[in-house]
């Protein structure tokens, strides 16, 4: 539990708009563990969507080191950067981003083309409880259910990560918190570290750690001793 | 499991895709079907002459001599050579009915085509007829024709039915403009179906003898077959390059040769041929025209339907699929709906449009193996545009994918300069409504979906005016022709070789208003000859002339010759000029000078008074009488071939018009179509482009009707925006059309009816109105939450 997994070092992210530049990210610089529950929290426009896409590999950093399991990825190529997300990245979207004409099932298969040892997707949709909807299509599904597919989706691939950004955020609390436990229960299984990107400040209770995020830069990067537990937290 | 999402990303938007499908195979049928038509014209008359050894010369003349048919076989460069008597007979049992019969001795130059029947035996005394002519009189193999010419009457078995390479375009004369087969076709007999009668009195006649007695004193030992009178020598010549050679080599040493005519300036070959050329023209622009406008409006659409994907491009980025992976994933969407397009477009071309024009075409042409043919060219344009559609693919995804994926997620804002913004905040602009406000903006902030939409349009109004304006031009054409230029209610066309006598007795009769059409030669500008006419003018106020400015004007002066604008055009002449010719069967050339232009919408020829060429010392003996006495029902009237009324004429030329007009009909009706798929296409991406703003604007509780009326509103200025820009460009097509595409015998002058460009507007109009109106109605089904989730 107390192998550093994550070393984010210094990093900046300046954005171009028109001829004016302006940085999500100025000098960010925190660590995370491998298997911890991490939620990094913060207002609108705090840059943490910023992190989470560094993290991901699907942005490159202007300047800094984002280390992920000894290996900077910021010096990647984009075709490294390609196989590092397939091979180590589960994302989870606030809007699930699961494709529509593909059903419960093939959309948790899709994985089968990029990864070399995917979990069988119906044990994967078990663990989710979907495994009664595999052959529905995602507009047959409710919010909290498609948002389970996207789970599955993220953890069939085994990834060293999985990064959430706000996957509560369209969803009503009561399917947000099994939504929540599903993450968590994944995360303790020892199988993956789950880094959730929010702004609901209620969610840093059940962390292991937290990490405040605010005008592109880390205000504290805490560790919670004892995190609550989800039914614990009033939603 | 991304195939899988291909075909479900297609069925899924299906209406979209099939609008992509129609409008490849739209544009490559029109392609590829009028390419069929004008290769099955070229390669099944090429065809024809190559294998059926079409000759190269005509040699004409009176009586032509063994002798003579073996002087033109010594010739150089002369492979083979045979004599043909051709003359027109009547059918025994019918007046009406008649053909042009061949006696032949050999069938080795411009051999049978045998449909059914024997081949040609010169010992038969049996006959070959024409295939159209037979069928359209229902005789076979084994009926029995009689036909007679002046006091020779022959009956005869049919052989066999035939095409023959010299008879694509059969005509009874020249007065006729279309071919009649069931009044008229081509019959071939043996020299030795000639009965001996007939050749004897011929003798008797050219000698003065009556008494067959006496003949037989003068020409004890005659063989009637020596002197039968073989008008026709067909030469075949060794190599293309040494026709003109052995054209002026038999000028030279065969003295009985009075004309020498080209293969290519008969009147079947340069009919067919003008179809070629023509169809080449107008057709073969048309075909591009299609083929541009469907690839154009195909490449916007894909572009913007993988636009409409970003999002999961992004996702599939995100998930970690290679770029090469996404993108192979993409250009499927482009590729598989434009190949089963293409292909359904090759063989619609194919069977639909390249079969029914050879249908239309093969009316009037006679000639065997006449099918639509797709041509390897037509293949690989069909492949260019299946590759090209997915290139274009590519490199809209390719621009996405570009992108890094986080980028890729968001949603993509309209970029919004400053400069545009001026306006937009402006005092005048405030005070527009609230939809005139929007729109503007949705218009300026989307500029190259709005250009993609009126070019789209304007393509299609373009194809509609040009389409119909062709349309007016032809019967402008022919009102000009029969109602300014004839000025007469029946033209009588004299019989061939009548006397000063005969010709008085019947210009006493039926009136003094006269012309004469001479065969002649002219010299062009490089100095080679070229076969045309002079026609010879002395029908007075019956026969009228426009000038190039299509004003009235005389032929009057009696110092030189008219020409024609277009003639003068083609051979670089001005007024003043000297232009040089001679007339068939005579080899005296006269320079005469050009005093001025006529425009001709038909024939582009010389004209000259009366006056004119009998100061050159040319006999001038009319062939043809214009009248307006009351002529109905007189046909047989002596010394006279026929006898034409300017209604039947004008419904000739309207005939032979029919088929050009049945074209340019299927071509509007394509036009039609694929403006319909375009604007379909571009409403409906527009609408589903917007719909997220619809929602936003119903979420902030616009009423339905208000957004419906916004939607219908712009794509209102849109179509009228394309059809100003459009009826212009449709006329200017049309008047390019007609300038470098027709035949060179044609000088129509563009005219387009008010009423078209009023069908163009409307029709492209109301197309586009009443798909807004079927598009707009989707405002009331918008899912305000779903739409708004669905496009974050």
């Amino acid at each position: 539990m107390s192998k550093e997994l994550i070393n984010f070092n210094n990093v900046r992210k300046t954005y171009s708009v028109g001829e004016k530049n302006f940085d999500a990210l100025s000098g960010a610089s925190f660590t995370v563990n491998k298997g911890e529950f991490v939620v990094i929290l913060g207002p609108s426009g705090a840059g943490k969507s910023t992190i989470l896409n560094l993290l991901g590999g699907m942005d490159k950093a202007t300047s800094g080191e984002i280390i992920i399991d000894g290996k900077d990825i910021s010096k990647l190529t984009p075709k490294e950067m390609t196989h590092y997300r397939a091979e180590n990245i589960g994302f989870i979207f606030q809007f699930y981003n699961i494709l529509p004409t593909l059903t419960v099932i093939e959309n948790v298969e899709l994985i089968n083309d990029i990864v070399k040892n995917p979990k069988p997707a119906m044990e994967v949709l078990k663990r989710v409880g979907l495994e009664m909807h595999a052959g529905k299509f995602p507009n047959q599904l409710s919010g909290g259910e498609q948002q389970r597919v996207s789970i599955a989706r993220a953890i069939a691939k085994n990834p060293l990560l999985l990064l959430c950004d706000e996957p509560t955020g369209a969803l009503d609390s009561q399917t947000g918190v099994e939504v929540l436990k599903l993450l968590k229960e994944q995360c303790r299984s020892g199988e993956n570290t789950v880094v959730i990107v929010t702004h609901n400040s209620l969610i840093a209770e059940i962390a292991d750690r937290v990490i405040r995020v605010k005008n592109g830069k880390i205000r504290s990067n805490e560790l919670n001793t004892s995190p609550k537990k989800i039914e614990e937290v009033e939603w | 499991m991304l195939r899988r999402k291909l075909f479900r990303e297609i069925r899924k938007n299906l209406s979209q895709f099939i609008t992509i499908l129609l409008m490849v195979m739209i544009g490559v049928m029109a392609y590829s079907g009028i390419e069929a038509y004008m290769a099955g014209m070229t390669i099944a008359a090429d065809d024809f002459y190559r294998d059926n050894n079409l000759q190269d010369l005509n040699v004409m003349g009176e009586n032509f001599t063994k002798e003579d048919l073996e002087n033109v076989k010594k010739l150089d460069h002369v492979k083979n050579a045979e004599r043909k008597l051709e003359i027109n007979v009547i059918n025994s049992s019918d007046n009406d009915k008649g053909f042009l019969a061949s006696f032949i001795e050999t069938n080795e130059i411009s051999k049978f085509y045998v449909y059914e029947g024997k081949p040609f035996d010169p010992e038969s005394k049996g006959a070959w007829v024409n295939k159209y002519y037979a069928e359209a009189n229902g005789l076979k193999v084994g009926d029995t024709i009689k036909f007679k010419y002046d006091t020779m009457e022959i009956e005869a078995v049919i052989e066999g039915i035939i095409h023959m390479p010299d008879h694509l375009y059969t005509i009874r004369d020249e007065a006729a403009l279309l071919p009649n087969f069931n009044e008229f076709g081509f019959i071939y007999l043996s020299y030795n179906a000639i009965p001996e009668e007939y050749i004897r009195d011929a003798i008797m006649k050219k000698l003065g003898i009556e008494d067959e007695a006496l003949l037989k004193v003068f020409m004890p030992d005659i063989n009637y077959k020596e002197y039968i009178p073989y008008n026709y020598i067909m030469v075949d010549v060794d190599e293309k390059a040494n026709v003109e050679a052995v054209r002026y080599a038999i000028e030279d040493n065969i003295g009985s040769a009075l004309a020498i005519i080209k293969a290519e300036d008969t009147v079947s070959y340069s009919r067919y041929q003008g179809e070629i050329d023509e169809g080449k023209g107008f057709v073969g622009i048309f075909s591009g025209l299609f083929l541009f406008i469907a690839v154009l409006s195909v490449i916007t659409t894909m572009t913007r339907v993988i636009k409409k994907q970003r999002i999961q491009i992004g996702t599939l980025k995100a998930l970690g699929f290679t770029d090469s992976a996404v993108q192979l994933h993409y250009i499927g969407f482009g590729f598989w709906v434009s190949l089963i397009g293409a292909a359904l477009g090759l063989l619609l071309g194919r069977f639909f449009i390249g079969g029914v024009f050879m249908k239309l075409e093969m009316d009037f042409f006679e000639l065997p193996n006449n099918g639509a043919i797709i041509e390897l060219k037509s293949y690989i344009v069909a492949l260019l545009v299946v590759l090209g559609i997915s290139f274009v693919t590519y490199l809209t995804c390719r621009k996405q994918l570009k992108e890094n994926p986080a980028e890729t997620l968001r949603i993509e804002l309209p970029k919004v300069k400053s400069g545009t913004l001026g306006f937009t905040t402006s005092k005048v602009f405030r005070k527009l409504s609230f939809g005139v406000k929007w729109n503007i903006r949705d218009i300026i902030r989307n500029k190259i979906r709005t250009v993609t939409a009126v070019v789209g349009i304007t393509g299609c109004c373009v194809l509609i005016v040009c389409a119909l304006g062709m349309l007016n031009s032809i019967d402008n054409f022919i009102k000009l022709q029969f109602e300014e230029l004839y000025n007469f209610n029946y033209k009588i066309t004299l019989n061939q070789g009548l006397n000063k006598d005969e010709t008085k007795a019947l210009t006493d009769i039926y009136g003094e208003y006269t012309s004469k059409t001479l065969g002649i030669e002219i010299k062009n500008p490089s100095g080679e000859r070229e076969a045309n006419s002079i026609f010879v003018y002395d029908a007075g106020e019956k026969i009228r002339f426009k000038d190039k400015d299509d004003e009235f004007m005389q032929i009057n002066r009696d110092d030189g010759v008219y020409i024609t604008v277009r003639l003068a055009e083609n051979l670089n002449l001005k007024v003043g000029d000297t232009i040089s010719w001679h007339v068939y069967g005579s080899k005296e050339f006269y320079d005469s000078k050009i005093v001025g232009f006529n425009r001709d919408p038909q024939s582009q020829i010389i004209t000259a008074t009366r006056t004119y060429i009998e100061s050159l010392g040319l006999e001038y003996l009319p062939d043809s009488i214009y009248t307006d006495m009351d002529l109905k029902g007189q046909k047989d009237i002596k010394n006279v071939e026929s006898v034409q009324d300017i209604a039947t004429m004008k419904n000739d030329i309207s005939g032979m018009l029919e088929m050009m007009r049945s074209m340019i009909i299927i071509i509007i009706a394509v036009a039609v179509l694929l403006g319909v798929i375009i604007i379909y296409s571009m409403s409906i991406l527009s609408y589903s482009e917007k719909q997220y703003q619809f929602s936003t604007l119903k979420v902030l509780g616009f009423e339905d009707s208000m957004i419906r009326k916004i939607f219908i509103k712009q794509n209102n200025w849109i179509a009228v925006a394309a059809i100003i820009l459009g009826l212009p460009l449709g006329r200017a097509l049309t008047g390019w059309l007609f300038t470098i595409c027709l035949e060179d015998t044609y000088d129509f002058s563009t005219y387009i009816h008010p009423l078209t460009y009023l069908l163009g507007a409307i029709g492209t109009f109301t197309v586009s109105f009443i798909v807004s109106q079927f598009l707009g109605r989707k405002v009331n089904g918008i899912d305000m939450v779903s739409s708004l989730k669905s496009n974050e």
